[in-house]
């Protein structure tokens, strides 16, 4: 899954996949914090709100900072 | 709980007030996930100005990363989450940090929002946990998760329906030698099932895809599609997950190539997704 912004541009699909990925999908491990992240629908995502969320993404990818230890 | 800290990055970002707890992103083998980490450049963390940290016990690790309990607190994270700019920023960090590692070592990635007050949480869960995720480790191995998405052009199924439907087709052939007035009364009939018949055609294609592309793969799952969505390639009608093993990804996807050929004519296309870690094939 490319992570170059191009790739992120290209497709609001492929950002609803990422979504459906992190926010309905992967192991749920009851941390210490109960959240109802389950009930996180994505029908109500609407694409307009999407198109604003991947400007939002890509700046958070442009400002990405090597991490230093 | 930590104390009240302060943290300045390099151009005086991110200050920490109050009790912090730590996001939990992934967990994998302990040796693979040190080395990651100490090679190359990981992604950035969840929060601004915070760094990706690695927490092992036994043989586990868990990537995670500090986060302020004033914004990822209980009474607090449930709110965010309605703030939808929020969470794709988040989700997409958790995505990346999640890739960083899946793409060198096997991963079990967890769903957003896992979160404890303090590094023993974690240790603990890794402990009580550990044969579940060691199961879920060596499953993943060698694996990535391939998304098949199956859209529909309703237009062209409709068109095409008499022929692809056996049940029409032999109706129609009966129409064919039949009496007028029968033969009028069949047509009738056949045009209000088309659309019947149509869904059946979807569900008896999608039934193909997973088992053809099943024999190809080590695990499937078959996704709930929330609503149909138009798209500019028809409706999405089924999704589905096949866990794929990497050195078994050419024969699968010039499998689903093949598929997405035969398929065409009823105007039913196939979309392949990926590769993703496996976050449908992480439950114990």
């Amino acid at each position: 899954m490319g992570t170059d912004i191009e790739t992120l541009e290209e497709s609001e699909l492929s950002l609803l996949e990422t979504l459906d990925h992190v926010l309905n999908r992967g192991l749920v491990i009851a941390g210490e914090i109960t959240i109802s992240v389950a009930d996180v629908d994505l029908i109500f995502v609407g694409l307009n709100v999407l198109v604003s969320s991947v400007e939002k993404a890509n700046e958070a990818l442009r400002s990405r900072e090597p991490t230093k230890r | 709980m930590s104390e009240t800290e302060q943290k300045q990055g390099k151009d005086g970002g991110y200050t920490a007030t109050g009790p912090e707890g730590y996001y939990v992103y992934c967990i994998s083998e302990r040796g693979p996930a040190l080395e990651i980490f100490t090679t190359g450049s990981p992604p950035s963390a969840m929060e601004e100005n915070t760094n990706l940290e690695v927490i092992a016990e036994g043989e586990l690790a868990s990537i995670v990363s500090r986060v302020p309990l004033s914004v990822f607190g209980e009474e607090y994270l449930d709110a965010h989450l309605s703030d939808a700019p929020w969470v794709t920023v988040r989700a997409m960090r958790h995505e990346q940090v999640v890739e960083h590692f899946a793409r060198k070592t096997s991963v079990v990635p967890l769903r957003f929002g896992t979160i404890y007050l303090d590094k023993t949480g974690i240790k603990q869960m890794l402990a009580d946990k550990e044969a579940q995720l060691h199961v879920i480790l060596e499953r993943v191995k060698g694996h990535e998760e391939w998304g098949v998405n199956v859209y529909c052009d309703r237009t062209v199924l409709l068109e095409n329906i008499t022929n692809l439907s056996p049940r029409l087709r032999e109706m129609a052939a009966t129409a064919k030698s039949a009496l007028p007035g029968q033969s009028y009364l069949l047509q009738k009939k056949i045009e209000a099932l088309r659309a019947d018949e149509s869904k059946l055609e979807i569900e008896r294609t999608a039934k193909r895809i997973e088992e053809r592309l099943s024999n190809l793969s080590d695990g499937v799952s078959r996704l709930r599609v929330l609503k149909v969505e138009t798209t500019e390639h028809g409706e999405l009608r089924s999704k589905f997950a096949f866990l794929v093993s990497k050195a078994k990804f050419e024969d699968f996807r010039d499998a689903a190539e093949e598929l997405a050929r035969e398929i065409e004519s009823a105007g039913i296309r196939i979309e392949l997704t990926g590769p993703w870690p496996a976050y449908n094939f992480a439950s114990a």
